[in-house]
């Protein structure tokens, strides 16, 4: 039970902290854009966090509910509808923090900038520290599990909290050009992510028609593995993906790709610091 | 004439429309799993390949569960003494593994598909 708990919490926390990660390396480094001018607390963070941890707990105790609607697949439904509206506010994040607009309004510019990312963070604690409750929940009940299982939720945690700081270190030790760059290839393939996981979901409800299996790269990288789990935690790989999951996927990658914010990392013989 | 032409059509479509959905509906078989001491009972599940399949969970333990397949790329979760829905298939013949992320050990099961 204690290994089953390390490594249940670790999957779930993963998830969320490299998304975190990801996403503080772009608040670190919209600092030095837009001349300095941009003024994004990293107190986004912490307030998502609990905020998200507060949802994730009412969430949990709706799940009941939540689960019978739709004829048994309300948590399909309520799943993929977090997926999308993250998609959303990563969209709003590469289209509209750079648009011209915005471009001598600081204040709104980062406040945008924190209410799309803590938007998706927040919905990722929801996801997953749902699940996370669920599980411990159901243990509460039997003496002799519950506290190999915390201890070992706490390690898992742990472990899902560090690999989100080497996450960041690694990006950050970049050049800024290449953080930036590393940071927006992330974001892309984050994005694909979203709504792939949203058509899987919508998919095992029946709510969207089924599509052939796309490949099975299973031979190459099992999705059991080490590697196979890390990659699926971080931009949602998956082995035997449906030919609907890769053309959202592919759909969400574009999206960012062509987006403003893209953009601004490939500028011709231009550097991210300067700004016209 | 033109108009009573179009709405004609487009009656006749939506009723065709209707019509295969249900028809469609009323074609998806369905299993029912019981989820009971940490246990799927049958543990092992046959169905037709090439079909879209109904499984019924009922978890008549009063701890969640969830059931999670790397294979058939399916995770749900099962509140305690409850029931819920996914959806499988259509399938190509082989063996697709499933088990309780929460007590793995002894929830395990498969599914046949021939």
């Amino acid at each position: 039970m204690f290994l089953n708990a390390v490594v249940l919490v670790l999957q779930e926390m993963i998830e969320a902290a490299l998304l975190i990660s990801v996403l503080l390396v772009f608040t670190h480094l919209f600092r030095s854009a837009w001349n300095g001018s941009f003024n994004l607390p990293t107190s986004w963070v912490i307030v998502s966090v609990v905020a998200g941890s507060l949802g994730a707990v009412i969430y949990s105790y709706y799940t009941p509910q939540i689960s019978g609607m739709f004829d048994y697949v309300g948590q399909e439904v309520f799943n993929a509808g977090f997926h999308l509206l993250s998609l959303m506010l990563i969209f709003l994040l590469a289209y509209m923090v750079p648009h011209k607009s915005l471009a001598q309004k600081a204040l709104q510019r980062s406040q945008l900038a924190a209410f799309c990312m803590a938007g998706v963070v927040i919905f990722s604690f929801v996801r997953e520290g749902s699940e996370i409750i669920q599980y411990i929940g159901g243990i509460a009940g039997q003496d002799e599990n519950f506290s190999p299982v915390v201890v070992g939720g706490a390690i898992g945690a742990g472990i899902g909290v560090s690999t989100g700081v080497l996450l960041f270190y690694g990006l950050i030790s970049l050049s800024v050009n290449w953080s930036f760059r590393a940071s927006l290839i992330l974001l892309c393939l984050i994005a694909g992510n979203m709504g792939s996981q949203a058509v899987l979901l919508l998919t095992q409800a029946d709510w969207l028609p089924f599509t052939p299996i796309a490949w099975n790269s299973s031979i190459v990288l099992p999705e059991t593995s080490i590697v196979g789990q890390l990659l699926y935690a971080l931009i949602g790989y998956e082995a035997t993906p449906s030919m609907l999951q890769v053309a959202i996927y592919l759909f969400g990658i574009i999206l960012i790709v062509v987006s403003p914010l893209f953009r601004k990392a490939w500028p011709q013989h231009r550097s991210l610091v300067e700004e016209t | 004439m033109k108009k009573l032409f179009q709405s004609a059509a487009t009656f006749s479509i939506a009723l065709s429309a209707l019509a295969v959905s249900a028809l469609s509906l009323a074609a998806t078989p369905e299993i029912e799993l019981i989820i009971k001491d940490h246990l799927f009972f049958p543990a092992t599940i046959v169905i037709p390949a090439g079909q879209k399949v109904r499984v019924r969970i009922f978890n008549q333990d009063p701890t969640p569960e969830e059931f999670e397949s790397f294979e058939l790329n399916r995770e749900k979760l099962v509140v305690g003494n409850g029931q819920t829905v996914i959806f499988i298939g259509p399938l190509a013949p082989g063996e697709y593994p499933f088990f309780g992320e929460f007590y793995p050990k002894t929830a395990q099961g498969m599914v046949i598909v021939k």
